[in-house]
Order: C-alpha cells, then sequence, then structure tokens
C-alpha cells in the first residue's frame, strides 16, 4: 500500500482522481475492490472480452450485459519513464516520479500507472506487483511495484 | 489558399483575442485585395480554449476579433493537436461542396499561464485523464516511452534523437517567427535539462502561444486574389482510440501510414513526388518515426536517416524547413495551419533563402494524443 504524500487541494476540474461512489459512476464496484485490494475489470458475458478500462457497454458486440473478474496482481515492465519536470497541477511534489506500462502476467492486457521506485533500478521486463494507493479523502487508486522474480 | 498570415510565436505577452486579431490582420494584409465583406466562412481550430483562456464558443469570438460576419458557416474543431490542420480541412470540404466560396482558417492557441502547472494538467486531459492522465501522463512520458520502445527494439541511439532537433532549430533560426529562432547543437541537446527519461528539453517542442491563418477560396475564383494560389488535392485521416494501453505499438504507427498512403492517393502522386513535407515533430522521436511511416525509412531505421542527412535541404525529402514544432514552439491549434503557411511560402518564395526548396509537390502531416490519431494534407501548386 502507497500513502498520498499530502492531501490534495484542487478544484474539481483540476482534480485527476475519478469520483469513486455509486451516485457517481457504474463502475462504482471496480473502486470497491480496490479498496479490498484486488484489481478487476469487466468481461462482456455475452462475447467474453475482457475490457480494459472497465465498461458498461461492449465496444466489441454492443452488449451491456458485464460481470467484473479479477486481474492477475502480477506483471512486467514493458515500458517506463522517469518524469522530472511538467508535472500537473497537484502532482508538482511527487517530481521525479515513474511511470510505466505493465503486461499483466498470463494476457497480452496492459496497464499504465505510477510505478514506485528509482528509475536506475528498473529495467524492462522486470516483475512488478499492484499495490493500493490510498488517498487521504478515502479514495483508492493503484500503482505498481518492483518485486523479486 | 490565396493568403496566409502569422503572429509571433513565444511566450506572448498577449491573450487569445490578441493572438486572433494579429493574424488576422496578417492575414487580410496578405490579400489586401479580398473585402473582409465576401468572406462567407470562417473555421477556427483551437485545442484548449475552455481550460487554457476559460472561454467557450470561441468561433464567434474570433470572428468578432476578425471583423467579419459568416454567412455560410461558421465552426471550431478541436482534435487537440491536429485542431488546426481540421479546421483547414473543414474550410476545403466547404468550399469543395459548395457550401462556402471564400473561407478563412484561424488556428490559435494560449498556453502560458501564470502557473504552469494549471497548463500542464490541460494537457494531461488531452490522454485519457481518469485511466492515464491520472499517473501523471502528459505527451512527454508518452513519447519517452515510444523512444525507450525504438531504442530497446531498434537500436535507436541518443545522439540519433538529437540530430533532429539540431536540424530543426538550424531551420527556426532563419525564422523570426519562431519561439526559438537559434540554432543549438548536439551536445547541447544532449546536455538540457532532463524532461521525462530519455527525453530532455530540447527534444521536446515548447509550450507556445500564437497564431497562424489561411484564406481559402474555390478554384473559380482563387486567382481573383493571387497569381500563385496553392491547392489541397489530397487529404487522409486514420484513428483509433486513446487509451495508451489498448494502442497496436509504441513503435510503428500504422494510423499514420494509412493516411499517407490515402492523401497521396487522392492526389494521384507518390511519396517521392514531394518536394518538401512538413512533419509533426512534437518530439525528437516522433519525427524518427515519421520517417519510416512515411515509407522513406525502413522500420527501425529512421535514426540512420537523420545520420544521413536524408530530412535536409538536398536530402530525399527535406522536412520541417520552418524549424518544426521543436524550433517554432506548438500552440495546438496553431501548429497545423503554419506548416500549412510554410508550404505556401515555399512555393511562393517568401522564405530566407537559407531555407529555401520551392518546389511544387508537399505533404503536411500531425498527430495528436498518443500519436493515435494522424492527418495528412497534399499541397501542390502549377508550375
Amino acid at each position: 500500500m502507497v500513502e498520498a504524500k499530502a492531501e490534495r487541494r484542487v478544484p474539481y476540474l483540476l482534480d485527476f482522481y475519478p469520483l469513486q461512489g455509486e451516485e457517481h459512476t457504474r463502475i462504482h464496484p471496480f473502486f470497491q475492490h480496490l479498496q479490498e485490494g484486488r484489481l478487476t475489470t469487466t468481461r462482456c458475458t455475452a462475447c467474453g472480452e475482457v475490457l480494459w478500462q472497465p465498461r458498461v457497454v461492449c465496444p466489441h458486440c454492443n452488449a451491456d450485459e458485464m460481470e467484473w473478474v479479477d486481474l492477475p496482481q502480477v506483471g512486467e515492465i514493458f515500458a517506463f519513464t522517469s518524469v522530472q519536470a511538467g508535472a500537473p497541477k497537484g502532482m508538482e511534489e511527487d517530481l521525479p516520479f515513474v511511470v510505466g506500462i505493465v503486461t499483466l502476467k498470463g494476457t497480452d492486457m496492459q496497464i499504465l500507472a505510477r510505478i514506485e521506485g528509482d528509475e536506475e533500478s528498473l529495467e524492462i521486463g522486470q516483475p512488478v506487483r499492484v499495490t493500493v494507493e490510498r488517498l487521504a479523502d478515502g479514495r483508492v487508486w493503484f500503482r505498481f511495484r518492483t518485486v523479486e522474480a | 489558399m490565396v493568403g496566409t498570415g502569422l503572429t509571433h510565436w513565444g511566450v506572448r505577452k498577449a491573450t487569445l483575442k490578441e493572438l486572433a486579431q494579429e493574424a488576422g490582420k496578417a492575414l487580410f494584409d496578405d490579400v489586401d485585395n479580398l473585402p473582409k465583406a465576401e468572406v462567407d466562412s470562417l473555421f477556427v481550430g483551437t485545442a484548449l480554449a475552455e481550460r487554457l483562456a476559460f472561454q467557450s464558443y470561441v468561433a464567434p469570438m474570433v470572428a468578432e476579433q476578425l471583423g467579419i460576419h459568416p454567412t455560410r458557416m461558421l465552426a471550431r474543431t478541436e482534435l487537440a493537436c491536429v485542431s488546426g490542420q481540421l479546421a483547414m480541412k473543414m474550410a476545403y470540404m466547404a468550399i469543395a461542396t459548395g457550401l462556402s466560396d471564400i473561407a478563412a482558417v484561424v488556428g490559435v492557441e494560449k498556453m502560458n499561464l501564470p502557473d504552469m502547472a494549471e497548463t500542464q494538467a490541460s494537457l494531461a486531459a488531452i490522454l485519457d485523464r481518469e485511466w492515464e492522465g491520472v499517473a501523471g501522463m502528459t505527451a512527454p512520458p508518452y513519447f519517452a516511452m515510444v523512444a525507450q520502445r525504438h531504442m530497446y527494439e531498434y537500436g535507436t541511439t541518443r545522439e540519433q534523437l538529437g540530430l533532429v532537433s539540431v536540424k530543426n532549430h538550424r531551420f527556426s533560426a532563419t525564422n523570426p517567427y519562431a519561439h526559438f529562432p537559434k540554432e543549438v547543437s548536439l551536445d547541447q541537446v544532449l546536455n538540457s535539462p532532463m524532461v521525462s527519461t530519455p527525453l530532455r528539453l530540447l527534444d521536446s517542442s515548447g509550450i507556445t502561444d500564437g497564431a497562424a491563418a489561411v484564406m481559402l477560396a474555390g478554384e473559380d475564383r482563387a486567382r481573383e486574389f493571387t497569381d500563385t494560389p496553392v491547392y489541397i488535392e489530397g487529404a487522409g485521416q486514420a484513428a483509433t482510440g486513446n487509451l495508451t494501453v489498448n494502442l497496436p505499438s509504441l513503435t510503428e504507427w500504422p494510423h499514420m501510414r494509412r493516411a499517407v498512403r490515402d492523401a497521396l492517393s487522392m492526389a494521384g502522386v507518390t511519396i517521392q513526388d514531394m518536394d518538401l513535407a512538413e512533419v509533426h515533430d512534437c518530439f525528437s522521436i516522433s519525427e524518427i518515426i515519421e520517417y519510416e511511416e512515411l515509407g522513406l525509412a525502413e522500420k527501425g531505421k529512421g535514426g540512420q536517416f537523420i545520420e544521413e542527412g536524408q530530412s535536409e535541404i538536398g536530402g530525399q525529402l527535406p522536412m520541417n524547413t520552418r524549424g518544426g514544432l521543436l524550433g517554432c514552439g506548438h500552440p495546438l491549434g496553431a501548429t497545423g495551419v503554419a506548416q500549412v503557411v510554410e508550404v505556401v511560402q515555399q512555393f511562393t518564395g517568401q522564405v530566407p533563402q537559407e531555407r529555401y526548396v520551392g518546389g511544387t509537390w508537399a505533404l503536411t502531416h500531425n498527430l495528436s494524443g498518443n500519436a493515435n490519431n494522424h492527418s495528412v494534407l497534399v499541397l501542390h501548386r502549377d508550375s
């Protein structure tokens, strides 16, 4: 788990983190699952496609019956970069930070997120695991951190 | 096209409205035999006016700044970095379908704000803000990962990336309208501040205020206003969704190949017929991949193409003679229009000798977002 560094006081239209409650979004179970430490997404019950990001309508077959499935918690780094300048509002104090694309184990699904740790110690192909980022206001997001192979 | 106009680009002590006025003045000074009342349509390309100038409904506002009263079509186009070229394309469509006889195009963006972190936040919203922007993704980290993969897969070198910036700054040094009108050495590129590894400041286009404008008229009327009209002969566009992780590849841009192919084929020409090209060098790596997707360099050999000087004047195809996005800066909505201005000025001999190519055929290319959308125009002047 990662604690966000400080409470982020920004206007709603500069707040990157989505509103997560049932009153705001139809994919609120994603955030409930993440609160429990599970990374999940939707699978279309009609055509079986596993979709990222979670959807309410399947872009492949147009069906709108979805079920929640757990995604692998581990994967390998496909690409990454250390951001050293030009952070968006609210993220200035995070600099430098690493953003990367991770291929989830046993799938061809890729997910983009922060990767915890020093860029010097990272390489393409390195194994990583999902970790939950907790915001001071109770919302959650996800990052990856490195693990032993 | 029967006329063009440019403002100075840079960190301007001027608002969006003032930039639009300046571009309008330059345009109407250039086509001084065209009464404003004859301009029946206006297309305004601007990407982030709501966020960077707190202003929606931009097209009528720009009409007011220019003093024109459209009687046929009025629209604003927003497609991030392709906004300006899209405005060009809509003006072309309006004239080709008979909906307009004479149409003005203005591309404009005001990007420098008192708090640049706000600008960066708005730029992050060009990517999928909820799922990727939230991680701190903006354009530099995306193109940085593209560069990392291109280096990893094909052995492209840091020096090869730097050479793109050296070339484009050599051209922008001849361009008094550019944000960065001065040459840089390879050493300066390689030692400039890191932005997002492995890309440095001089691998990156600037955050720039500026505007550009073009006047279009139908073929039947163009010669009333100029002896040297430039024609849009081809257009192509191809795109996919904007989640980075759902792109087909980081290092291959198949949508660019498709847009280039369609635009050239509509014009009935090949890439070998082009005399010059303006391509979207938002970052040094972009131009290297563009050499490959234009079909001029083999996949993975874009780095060698710049090393051999093939995109210089005298090479296979001179590219970004105005200085590109790296040298001129990148006011999102203005860039695609300014590229067309460069082509018109090249064709009509209005550029300094140091960057003069002339010619009769040119291609302009823009990409937007995480290179998930590509748009191309093919331009021609009768010889």
